[in-house]
Formats: structure tokens, C-alpha cells, sequence
């Protein structure tokens, strides 16, 4: 299976929000009451009920005012942090699109995976279980496209091949964020700024302590058990107990 | 009992294994945090949840019960003279079969040794484990650089104990009884901790 991925041109977007919208339909997410921040950004980030949004970046420039819009999400990373960190296996998985997605079955609530992520996205629900955009992986399965991009007037969201979305936007002269960040993101931006305009981090990388404790301590501490495990029992057979002789005492000849 | 000399006190040994039940459930309960090979052991508390309740629990319990097990043997085991550097270069003579005459105080080098490395780890992993408890309380770099340690200093740790239980069963026969019922055998003492044991052989 080709890999799948958005691509998110942010100069194409209204911030009509229909994504947010179309993506609480689909995935039956639940409407939540904000409080007005004196801007049209609502709600003011990602949440258990909100798996995209969109961010309104909203600059001053002299008696302008600059408006960016960004949908933010998961990021869909190839070596995903999140997945990296989980304890259990399958709870956070590669689809075989190459998708992040998540079975709350298997969560077992350790929240390890939100500070796993390079791009603070995933949320506990009510039920302390993880939650966060799964790419419609019940859609996308069928043939369908994502919600989101479902609902997008402006094709501001696009999903599909990830090396065809690549190319087109490589022939139209689109410079792309994520191309090869993390083993490639699965969400790919065409940005109108540089990214950390949009709050996005210019180089994402996972800590290097998480690979260092998953590929370097890990087998080294199997391997350090069973070695002293091993060495245990060849000094036993080799050099031996230490033993004391109790029979040779002549003080205690003869019983005590 | 002419032939037994008291070791540890019933304080010490109750602290002891006070030390070692909380050690071997934090193990069996970390272990499925640590790699998705050991993620199975999880069953043994009746779930994942649950056993990462018994391990930050048992985790409270190991590091209160560690620092006072060290402080109680602190006087000894932070003190090292010619003899214990003595048993550092000849490795205790457990390299070879012949009987080597360290003379060593209670404790010997290497137990002193251990004491220290022990009592480091529990307070790498107690540290490290409060930043853990709720992996969402600080950022992301401590987070990750805390669980890359507690995993580190559980490996040394289950090393250390293979090591620790060896030579404190099999590998150094009646050196157990000092810590099942706090009396050792005066020839284990000679050959063991011959300073140690002229000493409260006079008392």
C-alpha cells in the first residue's frame, strides 16, 4: 500500500472551519461551550472533542492586520514520538496507509504519548483514554476521503499518495513543510510564512533520550540480566562457593 | 548457641526485606513499561492500570525503605581502609579457588560498594519516577530524559541484584542466615569479616 498523506495549502484556506465541522459529524465529537477571546479562532485549540482546528495567526502590521489560518492536527509522522513511547502495542499503530491511529481498547491511560509528541497533539477523553485525528481510518479504508477534506470548499485540504501530492506541488513550485521531518510527515504544508509564523517547529525531532532508552538501554538491559544471570552461574561452576569448613574447628570437636 | 554469632538485628532484617519485596514488585510491575516484550507481566496485578498503581505505591515504599536502610549501615558502609581497597584489587578473591585472608570489617568492599551504588539508584529512580508520576506535568524534554533514566538505572539495578543474590546465597554459603534469622556461623564470620568478628567475639 502507497502511503497516504494531506496536503494542507494555507494559502488556499478561508477558515470557513468546515473541516472542524465535517470531522465532529463524522467521528461524532461533541459541540463544546468557549468563551469569547476577541477572536474568530474558536475553539482556542485541539481538545478530546476537536481533532483539527483551524489556528488563526493574527499579525499587526503597522494599521494592517495580517491573517494567517493553519489547520492543525496530528501530524501523521513516520517516526511518530507518540507511537515510539507507548507501552502497549497496537494502542497507538501505523494503518497501512501510514496513518497514526489509535484503538482505546488498548490504551492503558499512561499518558506517556502526550509529551511523546514533538506537536502536543494528543488528548485524553472522560474516559482518561487517547484521542486525537486518526485520518477517518474507517473512511479511508473504504475508498473514502477524510471527512475534513470531504468538506473542504477551496481544496485547501487535499489527501492522497503522498509522493503524488509531492510532485504536484513540487510542479506547481510549492515549497512544502515535513517533506522529510521525521521520517516524513504525513501532513504536508504549503505555508505562506516561515513556519515558526504558524507555531510549528522548525526542525520537529523527538528527544534523542527516547531512542536512547528504546534501541540502546533496553536490549542492553535484557542482555545485561541474562549476562549476569550467566556469569552467576559460571562462577559457580568454575571457581565455586566461597565455603567454610565447619569440621576442621578443634575448638568444637566432639559437638557443641 | 556457642556456635552462632548475632548479625543483623530484627530491625535491619525486616527493613531488608521490606526493601526487597517492594524491589521485586516494582519490578514485575515496571517491567510492562519498560518494552512491549514484558508487557504480560501487566496480568499479574490484573491489568495495566492496576500495576501501574501498585508501582508508583510500591515505588514510595522502596525509596522510604531504601534510605533508611542505608542510613541505618551508613557508619560502616561509607568508610574504606587499606584492607577494603585491598579486597577492591584482589576482587574479593573471587577469581580463584584459593582462599585469600582479607581481613574485613561487617561489611566487606564489595558489599560497601553496593550499599552505595544501591542507595544512588534508589534516588536516581525515586527522582526520576516523581517526574513520571504524571508524565504530563513537565516538559517534554525532562519527561523523556527521566523515563530514558529510570530505565537505566533499572537495568543496573536488576544487575546489581543477580549479582547481590548470588553472592549472598549460593556463591557465599550461610551468609543468608545472617539475613533469615540475623545469626551467622562464627567460622562464616572468621572467614567472611575476621575484624569484624574479633570484635564482638571480645564484646
Amino acid at each position: 500500500m502507497k502511503r497516504k498523506s494531506f496536503l494542507i495549502d494555507t494559502t488556499l484556506c478561508t477558515a470557513c472551519r468546515s473541516c472542524q465541522v465535517a470531522c465532529k459529524q463524522w467521528n461524532k465529537l461533541d459541540a463544546e461551550a468557549t468563551v469569547n477571546r476577541g477572536s474568530y479562532e474558536n475553539p482556542p485549540d485541539l481538545t478530546p472533542q476537536l481533532y483539527n482546528q483551524i489556528q488563526f495567526i493574527e499579525q499587526d502590521k503597522g494599521d494592517d492586520l495580517q491573517w494567517l489560518f493553519i489547520n492543525r492536527r496530528c501530524m501523521h509522522c513516520a517516526d511518530a514520538g507518540c507511537v515510539k513511547v507507548c507501552p502497549s502495542a497496537g494502542a497507538l499503530y501505523h494503518t497501512k496507509e501510514g496513518m497514526v491511529a489509535f484503538n482505546q481498547d488498548k490504551c492503558i491511560e499512561c499518558h506517556y504519548c502526550v509529551n511523546g509528541c514533538p506537536f502536543d497533539v494528543p488528548r485524553y477523553d472522560a474516559r482518561q483514554k487517547v484521542t486525537k485525528c486518526h485520518a477517518c481510518s474507517d473512511r479511508v479504508q473504504n475508498g473514502l476521503a477524510p471527512a475534513c477534506v470531504k468538506a473542504c470548499p477551496t481544496q485547501a485540504l487535499k489527501f492522497g499518495d503522498r509522493d503524488q501530492l509531492i510532485a504536484e506541488a513540487r510542479a506547481a513550485g510549492k515549497k512544502l513543510y515535513g517533506e522529510n521531518d521525521l521520517g516524513g510527515l504525513g501532513v504536508l504544508y504549503v505555508l505562506d510564512d516561515q513556519p515558526g509564523t504558524y507555531r510549528l517547529p522548525k526542525n520537529p525531532a523527538i528527544p534523542a533520550s527516547i531512542f536512547f532508552w528504546k534501541d540502546v538501554v533496553k536490549p542492553l538491559g535484557i542482555l545485561g540480566f541474562w549476562g549476569a544471570v550467566g556469569v552467576a552461574a559460571l562462577h559457580y561452576v568454575t571457581v565455586g562457593p566461597q565455603k567454610f569448613d565447619e569440621s576442621d574447628d578443634p575448638q568444637h570437636k566432639g559437638g557443641e | 548457641m556457642a556456635n552462632y554469632v548475632d548479625r543483623f538485628n530484627a530491625a535491619d532484617r525486616i527493613l531488608h526485606w521490606i526493601v526487597a519485596i517492594s524491589f521485586f514488585l516494582l519490578m514485575l510491575s515496571g517491567l510492562g513499561l519498560f518494552a512491549h516484550t514484558f508487557f504480560g507481566y501487566f496480568d499479574l496485578f490484573g491489568g495495566p492500570q492496576q500495576g501501574i498503581m501498585v508501582h508508583k505505591w510500591a515505588g514510595v515504599v522502596f525509596f522510604v525503605s531504601s534510605v533508611l536502610l542505608f542510613l541505618r549501615h551508613v557508619g560502616e558502609t561509607c568508610r574504606f581502609d587499606a584492607d577494603d581497597r585491598q579486597w577492591i584489587a584482589k576482587l574479593g578473591g573471587y577469581l580463584s579457588r584459593k582462599h585469600q585472608d582479607i581481613p574485613q570489617g561487617k561489611f566487606n568492599a564489595g558489599q560497601k560498594l553496593y550499599s552505595i551504588f544501591a542507595i544512588l539508584a534508589a534516588l536516581v529512580l525515586g527522582v526520576t519516577g516523581l517526574v513520571i508520576w504524571d508524565p504530563t506535568a513537565y516538559s517534554r524534554e525532562l519527561t523523556q530524559f527521566s523515563l530514558m533514566l529510570h530505565g537505566l538505572f533499572f537495568t543496573l539495578s536488576m544487575v546489581g541484584m543477580v549479582v547481590h543474590v548470588y553472592l549472598a546465597t549460593i556463591g557465599n554459603p550461610g551468609t543468608l542466615d545472617g539475613m533469615l534469622y540475623g545469626q551467622v556461623r562464627k567460622r562464616w564470620a572468621k572467614k567472611h569479616a575476621s575484624k569484624w568478628y574479633r570484635k564482638v567475639a571480645k564484646d
